[in-house]
């Protein structure tokens, strides 16, 4: 199926444009799909470097406007061009250059091209985080925006994609709030903290106890006190490693053969440790329980052998989930993503078809407004032309009449070809037939 | 006119009712619609329960299937206001759709022009029936919050995070609300029982005459009042104390519908 082509014309802001040049979309990069990471780490461009990146692209005399977007699962370059199959090429030679500093050897295989509509559904999906590894991620939007705030500040932002990328700002937003892609915890830690809040209703109050000093233990933590956890407690076989611990994540270092008594402080406690006997079991934990009256408690097992006895999940208000049950819930969160992505898809396939018509639409607008210039210029000359002469004796309130009839007369005349032009916006290849006829008919190029 | 009023609450409530479940089960939606729908027809409810007091006056709650309609409005209003602090969507899946039922048994049982029977006519009735009323109102909401709690609970502790769990509050918050409504249930009842007694004494002379109503009532005081206890001193929280309130409602309820039929006495439905 032919893919329309999607013209635009734009009274461009940037300065040396001429306003009636048709540009279209290209988007020329690569990501974690079509290239391996070091790829795109030879092609990837440093904040620091892209003002100079983005002013090299402009010199292209192909490209108007561009922006550049880099980050470790993506490279690509959008932009507005003139002459679609001349800037992919030059854009692909662009990138080229930027890999050849790096490392030696061509990027062709890798590198994908988008034009016209194609670009601007490729756009709409990055930005709703379809196109990420990880469906539903939240970066993308951010990393977006600043790259195309980068843009802008470097000059090369125009019209064209300054309302490409607006819309796929609110068009991730949509996606965002329409449909659950976004939902569910997909990671081990954020499992954990979705499941604390199931059970907590704050964490300022609360105390969490760490037991080892495993990497995905410390995570857990610093993502819990980001939720609010200003209580924590350290310990370690190795008493060194507890206080280096606590102090970084400031908490309180604690003995290992101490820390059975200070399990009843405990909210919740994260167990991490290479040990492989069990560190905590269901006897003692219905003992801490019943001097802690019962509050509950949450135990979150990461280690790799058991730390705790998977009977305590079998006692009233205590709560136990290791890394299988973490890991299984995430699975389902994400199962659940790829569902919401259906509806994603078609929610964005529907704002490119707007998009398309919204744009159309914006191009009648300069056309329609000279030629009520024209009709209005004509009936002004005309009129003074008159009163002037034949009807020089008129009073001032028939002059008044005079005008009034022949405004009517000119808004009613352009009232049905007007109003043709705005509903035929669903088509956009006729719609723009009518306002370039117009334009010849009527003599209104160069307005 | 009235009849079709009453019938017109329920089914104002049992739209709430259909609204609020598709609001838990589905991502997309929001609560208003039911809420509103709630707040319609407990307006209208309270519309049609004031006119009654004007023409009938007590008499007008007293009796079986006014009772009803007067205790589902006080569980109604009592979940409205409870909704101004803790934000229980959810509990409104319980209570409207309870609040439905109890409206259409009303408008089902046998109305007959309600007297109250001479010398019955004094200020402690509506006093007695209204603490009493509220108390369980107050235990129905507890029945509601303790029946969330306990899905909950389920659900993490089998391992099965839902995207129903969502839409419900936390377990220490609903377990705080079930403490909370403990807390106020049991002196309203507590002044149910004793208002009820004084102007048992008053009227017929003995405060305590091991009346079937009186007993399930004390039974049911007793209950609450163990949990209360539990609560305060030994700990007793989360599902063994949902459990407990869980059944205790359901004995109140369960005299409530059929004591009077099971045991028929001087209480309840019919004066003698």
């Amino acid at each position: 199926m032919k893919t329309p082509t999607v013209r635009f014309h734009a009274a461009s802001g940037v300065a040396n444009d001429e306003s009636t040049v048709q540009k279209e979309i290209v988007i020329v990069g690569l990501n974690h799909r079509s290239a391996p990471i070091e790829v795109r780490e030879s092609v990837a461009f440093e904040n620091s470097d892209l003002r100079d990146a983005l002013a090299r692209l402009r010199s292209f005399p192909s490209i108007q406007e561009g922006v550049i977007l880099s980050t470790c699962n993506r490279v690509e370059v959008v932009a507005a061009v003139a002459d679609s199959p001349a800037a992919s090429s030059d854009i692909t030679v662009f990138l080229n250059e930027q890999k050849a500093r790096r490392s030696p050897g061509a990027l062709d295989e890798h590198v994908y091209s988008y034009q016209g509509v194609d670009a601007v559904r490729h756009l709409f999906r990055v930005a709703a985080s379809l196109d990420s590894m990880v469906v539903g991620e939240p970066q993308i939007l951010g990393q977006l925006k600043e790259y195309y705030d980068a843009a802008q500040q470097a000059g090369t932002v125009g019209t064209i994609l300054h309302r490409l990328f607006h819309r796929s700002f609110s068009v991730a937003k949509r996606v965002r709030t329409e449909t659950g892609i976004g939902s569910g915890a997909v990671s081990v830690s954020s499992v954990a903290v979705d499941l604390a809040k199931r059970i907590f209703d704050r964490f300022d109050d609360k105390t969490v106890m760490l037991i080892g000093a495993g990497k995905m233990g410390d995570l857990m933590a610093r993502h819990l006190q980001g939720h609010g956890v200003r209580s924590l407690m350290v310990t370690n076989r190795s008493f060194d490693r507890a206080v280096e611990l606590a102090e970084r994540i400031q908490g309180s270092p604690i003995r290992f053969e101490d820390f059975p008594q200070y399990l009843k402080m405990a909210d919740l406690v994260i167990g991490c440790t290479g040990a492989p006997e069990v560190l905590v079991d269901a006897a003692q934990v219905d003992k801490v329980l019943r001097e802690r009256k019962h509050r509950p408690m949450f135990f979150i097992d990461i280690s790799d052998r058991r730390n705790f006895d998977a009977k305590i999940n079998d006692l009233d208000n205590v709560y136990l989930y290791n890394i299988d049950d973490l890991k299984s819930v995430a699975d389902e969160n994400l199962q659940g993503r790829a569902n919401q992505a259906d509806k994603a898809e078609s929610i964005v396939q529907d704002e490119v078809q707007s998009f398309i018509r919204w744009v159309g639409s914006l191009e009648q607008v300069p056309t329609i407004t000279a030629l009520r210039q024209r009709f209005d210029e004509i009936r002004r000359r005309e009129l003074e032309k008159s009163l002037g002469g034949g009807l020089k004796e008129l009073t001032a309130q028939q002059r008044g009449s005079l005008e009034d009839m022949t405004t009517a007369m000119i808004n009613k005349m352009l009232h049905e070809p007007i109003s043709q032009l705005k509903s035929n916006s669903e088509d956009q290849g006729e719609a723009l037939l009518y306002v370039a006829a117009l334009k010849k008919l009527f003599g209104l190029e160069g307005k | 006119m009235e009849a079709l009023l009453v019938k017109l609450i329920a089914v104002i409530y049992l739209l709430a009712a259909a609204g609020y479940f598709y609001f838990v089960f589905r991502r997309d939606t929001t609560s208003r619609l039911p809420a509103l729908a709630l707040l319609i027809g407990f307006l209208l409810h309270t519309a049609v329960l004031m006119a009654r007091f004007i023409t009938e006056g007590f008499a007008g709650v007293a009796l079986m299937g006014e009772a009803l309609l007067f205790k589902s409005w006080l569980m109604v209003g009592l979940y409205l206001s409870i909704q101004l602090k803790y934000r229980l969507t959810v509990l409104g899946g319980i209570i409207a759709p309870l609040a439905f039922l109890m409206c259409l048994a009303a408008f089902a049982y046998d109305r007959t022009g309600a007297e109250i029977p001479p010398g019955l006519e004094s200020a402690w009735l509506p006093v007695h029936v209204t603490l009493a009323f509220l108390g369980n109102a107050v235990f129905a909401l507890a029945f509601g919050v303790s029946l969330i709690y306990l899905l909950q609970e389920r659900h993490l502790k089998h391992k099965k995070m839902t995207a129903l769990m969502k839409r419900f509050p936390s377990l220490e918050s609903l377990d705080h609300l079930n403490y909370v409504l403990l807390v106020w249930g049991f002196p309203l009842m507590t002044l149910g029982i004793l208002t009820g007694s004084i102007w048992a004494g008053i009227h017929w002379g003995y405060y305590w005459s091991w009346e079937p109503r009186q007993i399930a009532s004390g039974i049911a005081w007793l209950f609450y009042g163990m949990i209360l206890h539990g609560r305060i001193t030994a700990g007793l929280r989360g599902k063994k104390a949902a459990l407990l309130t869980m059944f205790g409602f359901c004995v109140v309820l369960g005299y409530f519908l059929w004591g009077d039929t099971i045991f028929p006495s001087r209480h309840g439905g019919r004066f003698q």
